[in-house]
């Protein structure tokens, strides 16, 4: 039987393995490899449909920087904010980037803030750019779109390139401008761009916004969708602050900076002053606020509530002061950023069991401290500096005080506290918290109850010293950044926050910007003094001319150029202080350098005593000098493009 | 009870128990008589020589015979075969008997793995006895190599194989056992925890600096393989293991061996009685060594010391009343000391290791059947308070079965089924995580837990310590709440076919085979969220303290669980080959080889859509060979690759090779010295292999952009409550059509010397040159504003080195024998073109001409005396202030300030250039006796100063050789072991510089083993054929310059420790 089936079968599973294994290992390779289906995204697939042209376009605006989250934000350095050690720990949600340039350890190996590339989380301003190029490549291709419409978008892409290269001048000084986008297969050469002078960049950056505000609409036309969308009032508005940043003295002949020049010669700061520039400043000025009144927009005043009854007229000054950046989109605001959260900023700057119930509660953590150099600032109840009111004792200002009835909406009656507390302006009491000062809302609304919250900073009281963090190192918080309605849980981590977008541009900041340029371009006016005193008027302080004449030690300063010059400063750091502009003005203005040259001080937070809590204490010895008016650049830039020159004293 | 198991041709025939002495003798009476009985109830199955097949072989007759080895024993299994037609052929059976039809005058070849090949001339014989002699030289054996096996003494590749007895050591890691056995290869081990400690290896050095792959492909039986895979392979399954390194070796696998191959083929059946092989091992496994810790006290007067060093206003962390109390130790609630480690590891962990494996078969089917299980603990403590484990317990099995049947006498089908199971079960962020967390976290903040007191009697949970209001971790919390259970299986199924087609010519033979392998895995957590208590209003006097619980809202005292990880992946791999080969005159010999495979690897979870498509090779590869004489050896080789990588006109390449080899010693001029030098041979070779896996692992198609369409980080929302929100849309690739294969071109030299068949010296130079390799285009500014890095085919890099291995055997009677084993590799690499800006006045910071893991630091001259010599000194602005006792560099440059541009090349390169191994074995009557050697040199690596920074994260502890070595204001040592503290990460401190730099060189006494096999008289009536008891032990010296840890570690000095293990032993073979 084997004898013959053996064979048989032994060929038939020859050819069996051979049919099989050979035509297997010879199909088609080409085909065998082309695995990819035809419709992988490629970037042309973001400009098929209006809707995902629609998400290029908010790609565009994600590179605004979070100035209101502390890590990313120079909110923390200058000397505006302290933090009580250095660093925070990590959970403290503040980065040592912000507070290392307060702290001097700005650097060219791996420079703090670096928005020229963005690591750590910072979005690169350059990418920032190259996407609004290649939105403004495409969007007028997008089928399916009215022509307005693009041309809209196309508009809001350019506010946005406009914003990102002031962004970077601002930081950095003379600039590259990136008009168009080098192809990626640009040659070694190509890539290797130059810094733009300071002038040429200026005017780009206006050009870019006129052509925005001619296509962009007044006011956003759908506020439920579109609130924090560029508009025609924003470019006009955002366009004045870059003319009065030219015409200011850090841009506008900066002696300092006559010798800066690019390799192949070409000067980059101008040497000469030009008064022309504060003229059309001024002009853009009063353009934007004519523009913004028409279109409805004015000074903030708060609105009584269901739940805010009973108010004294102080209590409601204070919340018209307070409410300014964290009441959403009020009358005043012309642009804000929702993407710039301010939930971890009202944590950090609201009281540690300011409600003593909520002691468990460790969500409010109370460590943005504002130094006494700050709260200095602030002018007496008369509207005057606390060292130019003639009734105000300024050579007593640390001695202890008890609280009257009379200071109730103040300070906590019987309280103990410094003389320096007593008599201050409005805005003092509504933007800072302090040992003894009473903080109106967070769950307490009626003024007739006497029942408002206490803060009470010494060692041993609620909110006094204990470890490392959770309470103030310098005695004041900033009040100005919490809004009047969040509730800390007692029982459980739950302090609900009410997020504000962050305020970019606001109807205040143009007027003093007006009252600053026009005053710089034509002396004092009626004018200038306008719209001090409606800045002033809402604080609740008389009019510049009556204050002076009245209580300062030096009744005509308001009527010279120069005195004037201080005033209208003075009032613009008190009324924008902890929105970030302090860290800029003093640039521009070329004053940091006698500014950040003092101490940082506070009271001696260590103390239970008033008398020992009220000795001011050194926190550090804050340096600036010439070189840090601009960040450097990263040295490793400087490498890769040996176009690009340092800037001076890096 | 024992069982007798008689197998004839893979059918079990007899199972009978074996009940008594008296039942024995006679059951070993019938095992006699059964030799005649099985050979003649085999015989209608002998293939007989069917006239229709073989025409011309009608002249034969039958031979029969004895094959026994020289004490005379039977030996099963040789193979007999009549010499230039190997189709007609037999395996002796059980009794070492043979029976055979041959053409008259033919010559016989008996031939056996393990013995000298002998050829006897049957001439007018009927019966043909043979003694076969054991190999004595290595030239005789044959070596695995791409595709199909060679003769060492016709090798012309540089191909080194491994003896497989060498990689059995006491780990169930065969990766661990690699360092210093294999010339040419760099092998080391960072960490010990089991399931985490795979070696890193890299054949002939890291020869690429592109991020893609740079480990060596690894096939076990033709199939490409993970590392993981590699490292559960069971030494006892491995009948072959070898290394391919030259062009001309690795040429066939084209795109994929680049990087050098590791070629394993595990065990066949042979023909002959059933074999059973058990393997149990019982081993301690303990840290080499421990990082030593300052104790609590100095812990705390050295944070205060740091708090005030750098910040004069600052007030004490730690109070007087606090320190005291440590001290005191009176209260250790309230002043707890905590000894984290102590608390959560145990000294040292009990591991098991079972093997069982069975084979044998007859003509038409031979079986290798082999199981495994080895159990490896963690050292983590575990609460008795809870009812789950939370120590690491890694189970591993594995299952293999290979079976060869005859399906005629030309067609052989093997299957080879193969299962791995890994269950892992430990704590919930893994080992390593662990022995960081005890390092991170203070000791005298809080205790691991509070005893229940009366107020807190009647609660269910444990009262673990910890802060209110900070956060902090509490690493014995965080170890026993909860528990992780990962479970990875690996199956494999692999067909093959051997045909032999001499009935279309002579020598030809047809080899298909068909593999498919799953593998998957998951990973299930369960945790409870413990409860966190604060001890307060302690009264000093009363020693009264009220716990306090502040996390009641979120902590839960039932488990929950979650599915951190899951993969799954599919393999699909056809291959056939075509292979000839024959000798024409006895002095031509030409082979040839045609392979086409394919194959296609799909992953069920991918991150993107451009993942989620399959990774497809194909390729056609050739080999030719032809010698004359034994004396003359030609190769050429060449690989025709496709990968799906590439843009279709870049994604075939094509790798060929040649080499040539003269054996010197074969020539009739060497005869007078060949009892001397009795092997002499010099190699050569040439050739271009490739790589397509370049880029990272998951990069693929460079030549398609990659676009996020839906990217949440370039997101945004608008409107007055936030009512309109969308993602962004972002490039996260540019594509670019022209990238493709990195090609390496290598040159390899060999000689080969043999001195009176004892000592054996292999000496291979070799040197190669890496070409395209991808790099990230380094001259684009970032004003370009590029959200992704454009990368390009532009880099190129060379390597060269030597190796040398030598063996020496020699047995001085039967019972006495000495080897001693010897390898050292030189492997030094260095960039040729690097992407890298144009240092024109700083040409020390440029790459090229370095090695390609050569550190660039700053050079650090010492610490800085006082405040004085920092003003006088330039600045070193790297964003933290800079006071005496922090760290002074160098000014390479002399511009006045310590910028990038003052980093230089120091130190070696952090992968070892020289890795060596030196091994002896002696044997004496039933005793063995081996030791290993092992060590590298030239190698450095960076103390991380960031990770082992004392203070921060929350209160890191501080490394006792700081708290001893560090300036300090009254004591200004400029050369202290740690600069002035920091309650901070300093960045001037921890910049990459000399100060952290170390030598990484050391010599390990990496095994040590002594055997005693049972003498042979009282396995008598144990039905055992041998059976050894051995105890060994690996890492059981260091000799190196570093102290703080076990310098094999690195940089990660205070991760999970390399491991001491100590191992008792048994082998039992039936």
């Amino acid at each position: 039987m084997k004898k013959f089936f053996m064979p048989a079968f032994q060929r038939r599973l020859r050819v069996l393995a051979l049919s099989v294994v050979l035509p297997l290992a010879w199909t088609s390779c080409k085909k065998y490899l082309d695995i990819v289906p035809d419709n992988i995204a490629t970037i042309d697939n973001a400009f098929t449909l209006p809707s995902t042209a629609e998400r290029y376009l908010v790609t565009c605006y994600s590179f605004i920087p979070p100035e209101s989250d502390l890590p990313y934000s120079t909110l923390l350095s200058g000397d505006d904010l302290w933090l009580p050690i250095d660093p925070l720990p990590t959970y403290e949600f503040v980065a040592d980037e912000c507070w290392g340039i307060a702290l001097g350890r700005q650097n060219v190996n791996a420079p703090l803030l670096d928005y020229w590339n963005g690591p750590l989380g910072i979005s690169g301003l350059w990418e920032g750019i190259r996407d609004c190029n290649i939105f403004l490549e495409h969007i007028m291709q997008v089928p399916g779109m009215s022509n307005v419409q693009q041309k809209q978008w196309a508009a809001e892409a350019k506010f946005l390139k406009a914003y990102y290269h002031f962004y970077l001048l601002r930081m950095y000084g003379p600039i590259p401008v990136i008009k168009t986008n080098l192809p990626i297969s640009a040659s070694t050469s190509e890539v290797k761009v130059k810094r733009q002078p300071v002038d040429s960049v200026f005017s780009y950056i206006v050009q870019l916004l006129d052509e925005a505000a001619a296509d962009l609409p007044v006011r956003v036309t759908d506020e439920n969708q579109e609130l924090g969308r560029a508009t025609r009032l924003a470019a006009m508005s955002l366009k004045a602050k870059v003319l009065v940043y030219e015409a200011s003295p850090l841009f506008n002949g900066n002696d300092d900076y006559a010798g800066f020049a690019n390799k192949d010669g070409t000067a980059l700061f101008s040497g000469e002053v030009s008064l022309d520039k504060w003229k059309t400043a001024a002009q853009a000025c009063g353009e934007a606020i004519q523009a913004c009144e028409a279109a409805g927009y004015s000074l903030y005043r708060f609105q009584p509530t269901a739940q805010a009854q009973n108010l004294s007229s102080e209590t409601t000054t204070k919340l018209n002061i307070r409410n300014i950046i964290t009441e959403r989109w009020n009358s005043e605001i012309i642009w804000a950023n929702p993407n710039s959260t301010t939930v971890y900023l009202q944590r950090q700057a609201t009281p540690f069991a300011l409600d003593p119930a909520a002691k468990a509660n460790a969500l409010p953590r109370g460590n943005l401290s504002v130094p006494l150099n700050i709260a200095s600032l602030f002018y007496t109840r008369h509207g005057v500096p606390i060292d130019e009111d003639r009734t105000w004792n300024y050579a007593g200002r640390y001695d202890l005080r008890t609280a009257t009835d009379s200071d109730k909406y103040e300070i906590a009656n019987n309280y103990v506290t410094a003389a320096f507390n007593f008599d201050r302006e409005a805005r003092f009491y509504a933007d800072l918290g302090f040992d003894g000062g009473i903080w109106y809302g967070q769950g307490v609304y009626d003024d007739n109850k006497n029942d408002n919250w206490v803060v009470q900073a010494k060692v041993g009281q609620t909110q006094g010293r204990q470890g490392v963090t959770l309470f103030p190192i310098t005695g004041y918080y900033a009040k100005k950044y919490v809004y009047y309605t969040n509730v800390m849980s007692t029982s459980a981590n739950v302090y609900s926050m009410y997020d504000y977008p962050w305020v970019e541009l606001r109807l205040g900041d143009l007027y003093l910007l007006y009252a600053e340029a026009l005053n710089e371009a034509d002396g004092p006016s009626t004018a200038v003094y306008q719209y001090l005193d409606s800045i002033r008027a809402r604080a609740g302080l008389p009019d510049v001319a009556d204050a002076w004449d009245q209580y300062a030690k030096d009744p005509g300063k308001y009527k010279t150029q120069a005195g004037l010059r201080e005033i209208i400063h003075r009032e613009r750091t008190i009324e924008m202080a902890f929105e970030g502009q302090r860290f800029w003005d003093e640039r521009r203005w070329k004053t940091a350098v006698q500014t950040y040259n003092n101490p940082i001080t506070g009271w001696d937070a260590s103390q239970e005593n008033a008398s020992a809590y009220y000795r001011v204490k050194v926190l550090y010895n804050q340096t600036f000098s010439l070189k840090d008016y601009f960040w450097p650049l990263r040295q490793k830039d400087i490498t890769v493009n040996d176009l690009l020159v340092q800037n001076p004293g890096w | 009870m024992l069982f007798l198991a008689v197998t004839v041709g893979g059918w079990l025939m007899v199972v009978l128990p074996s009940v008594s002495h008296a039942a024995r003798n006679t059951l070993r009476l019938m095992h006699a008589s059964r030799a005649v009985l099985l050979t003649d109830c085999w015989k209608p199955a002998r293939f007989p020589r069917s006239t229709s097949l073989f025409p011309e072989a009608l002249a034969t007759h039958e031979v029969r015979g004895l094959v026994t080895d020289s004490s005379g024993a039977p030996l099963p299994g040789v193979t007999v075969v009549v010499k230039n037609k190997i189709s007609i052929g037999t395996t002796t059976d059980l009794n070492g008997r043979y029976i055979l039809e041959v053409p008259d005058n033919a010559v016989l070849v008996f031939s056996m793995v393990g013995f000298d090949t002998q050829e006897i001339a049957t001439a007018g014989k009927t019966e043909v006895r043979v003694k076969l002699l054991p190999t004595r030289s290595v030239l005789g054996e044959t070596v695995v190599v791409a595709f199909g096996t060679q003769k060492r003494s016709d090798m012309v590749g540089a191909v080194t194989s491994v003896n497989v007895a060498d990689l059995k050591t006491p780990s169930s890691n065969l990766t661990t056992a690699l360092a210093g056995r294999i010339a040419g290869m760099i092998a080391f081990q960072r960490s010990g925890e089991p399931g985490k400690d795979n070696a890193n290896f890299f054949i002939r050095g890291v020869a690429s600096f592109g991020v893609g792959k740079v480990d060596p492909l690894m096939l076990i039986d033709g199939v490409e393989s993970s590392v993981t895979e590699l490292a559960r392979l069971q030494p006892d399954d491995i009948a072959s293991f070898s290394v391919l390194k030259d062009a001309t070796a690795t040429a066939l696998y084209g795109s994929r061996a680049a990087n050098g191959v590791i070629l394993i083929t595990t065990k066949e059946g042979k023909e002959g009685k059933v074999k059973i092989s058990l393997r149990a091992e019982n081993s301690w496994s303990m840290p080499t060594s421990n990082v030593k810790l300052a104790d609590p006290v100095t812990y705390m007067k050295l944070y205060n010391e740091a708090a005030l060093a750098r910040d004069p206003f600052a007030s004490a962390i730690y109070t007087h009343e606090k320190i005291d109390g440590t001290i005191s130790g009176q209260d250790p609630l309230a002043f707890p000391a905590t000894d984290w480690r102590k608390m959560l590891f145990k000294d040292y962990a009990l591991n098991q290791r079972y093997n069982l494996n069975v084979s044998g078969g007859g003509k038409v089917a031979r079986y290798y059947v082999a199981g495994s299980y080895s159990k490896d603990n963690g050292v983590l403590r575990v609460d008795h308070r809870n009812n789950f484990n939370n120590n690491i317990d890694l189970k591993s099995y594995t299952l293999r079965a290979n079976v060869n049947i005859s399906l005629t006498k030309t067609t052989e089908l093997e299957v080879r089924l193969n299962g791995n199971f890994d269950d892992y079960e430990g704590p919930l962020s893994g080992g390593a995580a662990m022995y960081n967390e005890v390092v991170n976290t203070s000791p005298v903040d809080f205790p691991a837990y509070y005893p229940a007191d009366s107020a807190h009697s009647y609660l269910n949970h444990i009262m673990f310590g910890g802060l209110r209001n900070k956060t902090f971790s509490n690493p014995y919390a965080d170890m026993v709440k909860g528990y992780q259970n990962n479970s990875r299986t690996l199956m494999l199924a692999q067909l093959e076919v051997n045909q032999d087609l001499s009935f279309l010519t002579s020598g030809l033979t047809l080899h298909a085979m068909m593999n498919t392998n799953r593998l998957s895995s998951f990973e299930v957590a369960r945790q409870y969220a413990p409860f966190y208590y604060d001890l307060t209003a302690y009264d000093p006097a009363t020693k009264q303290y009220s716990l306090l619980n502040f996390n009641e809202e979120t902590a839960t005292e039932y488990l929950d669980y979650n599915l951190p990880d899951r993969s799954q992946s599919n393999a699909f791999y056809l291959q056939s080959t075509l292979n000839y080969d024959r000798t024409f005159n006895e002095k031509h010999h030409f082979s040839g080889m045609l392979v086409y495979y394919m194959q296609s690897t799909i992953n069920a979870t991918p991150a993107s859509l451009q993942l989620s498509l399959a990774s497809r090779n194909i390729g056609l590869s050739g080999r030719g060979t032809y010698s004359y004489d034994n004396r003359y050896y030609t190769e050429f080789n060449f690989g025709y690759n496709g990968s799906e990588r590439f843009y279709k006109s870049r994604r075939f390449g094509f790798f060929p090779s040649f080499g040539l080899a003269w054996s010197v010693s074969n020539e009739k001029f060497w005869q007078p010295i060949s009892k001397v030098i009795s092997n002499f041979r010099v190699r050569g070779t040439y050739g271009l292999v490739g790589n397509d896996q370049i880029g990272a692992a998951d990069d693929r198609f460079f030549y398609l952009s990659e676009v996020n369409m839906n990217d949440a980080a370039h997101g945004g929302h608008f409107g007055k409550d936030d009512a309109y929100s969308a993602s962004g849309i972002t490039v996260t690739r540019y594509s670019n059509p022209e990238i493709t294969w990195e090609v390496a071109r290598k040159a390899n030299v060999g000689v080969e010397l043999g001195f009176f068949n004892q000592l054996n010296i292999k000496a291979d130079f070799y040197s190669q040159v890496r070409k395209n390799i991808l790099m990230t285009r380094a001259s684009i500014p970032t004003t370009m504003g590029l959200s992704a890095s454009v990368r390009a085919n532009v880099g190129e890099s060379s390597g060269k080195g030597v190796e040398f291995s030598a063996d020496y055997q020699q047995f001085f009677s039967h019972q006495t024998w000495l080897k001693i084993l010897g390898n050292f590799t030189y492997s030094t690499d260095k960039y040729k073109i690097y992407e890298e800006p144009d240092y024109k006045t700083e040409p020390w910071l440029s790459h090229k001409g370095l090695a390609l893991s050569q550190p660039m630091g700053f050079i650090a001259e010492r610490l800085f005396v006082d405040s004085v010599d920092v003003a006088n000194s330039p600045p070193q602005a790297f964003g933290s202030s800079v006071i005496a006792g922090d760290i002074k560099y160098k000014d390479i440059n002399k511009d006045g300030e310590i910028t990038d541009l003052d980093q230089v090349p120091i130190g070696f390169p952090t992968t070892p250039e020289i890795v060596y191994g030196l091994g002896f074995s002696f044997g004496y009557k039933n005793f063995d006796v081996s030791t290993f050697f092992q060590g590298v040199a030239r190698e450095s690596f960076w103390i991380d100063p960031a990770s082992v920074q004392p203070f921060v994260n929350g209160g890191r502890q501080i490394i006792k050789a700081f708290a001893d070595s560090h300036y300090t204001t009254d004591n200004q040592d400029i050369y202290a072991l740690w600069p002035r503290l920091s309650t901070v990460d300093n960045a001037n401190d921890n910049q990459l510089s000399t100060w952290w730099l170390r030598n990484g060189a050391f010599l390990r006494f990496k095994q040590a083993e002594i055997g005693w096999t049972l003498p042979s008289g009282w396995l008598k009536r144990t039905h055992m054929q041998s059976t050894r008891i051995y105890v060994n032990a690996t890492n059981l010296l260091e000799i190196s310059s570093f102290k703080l840890w076990d310098v094999e570690m690195g940089g990660n000095g205070l991760g999970y420790p390399i491991q001491r293990v100590i191992n008792m032993g048994i082998n039992v073979n039936f």
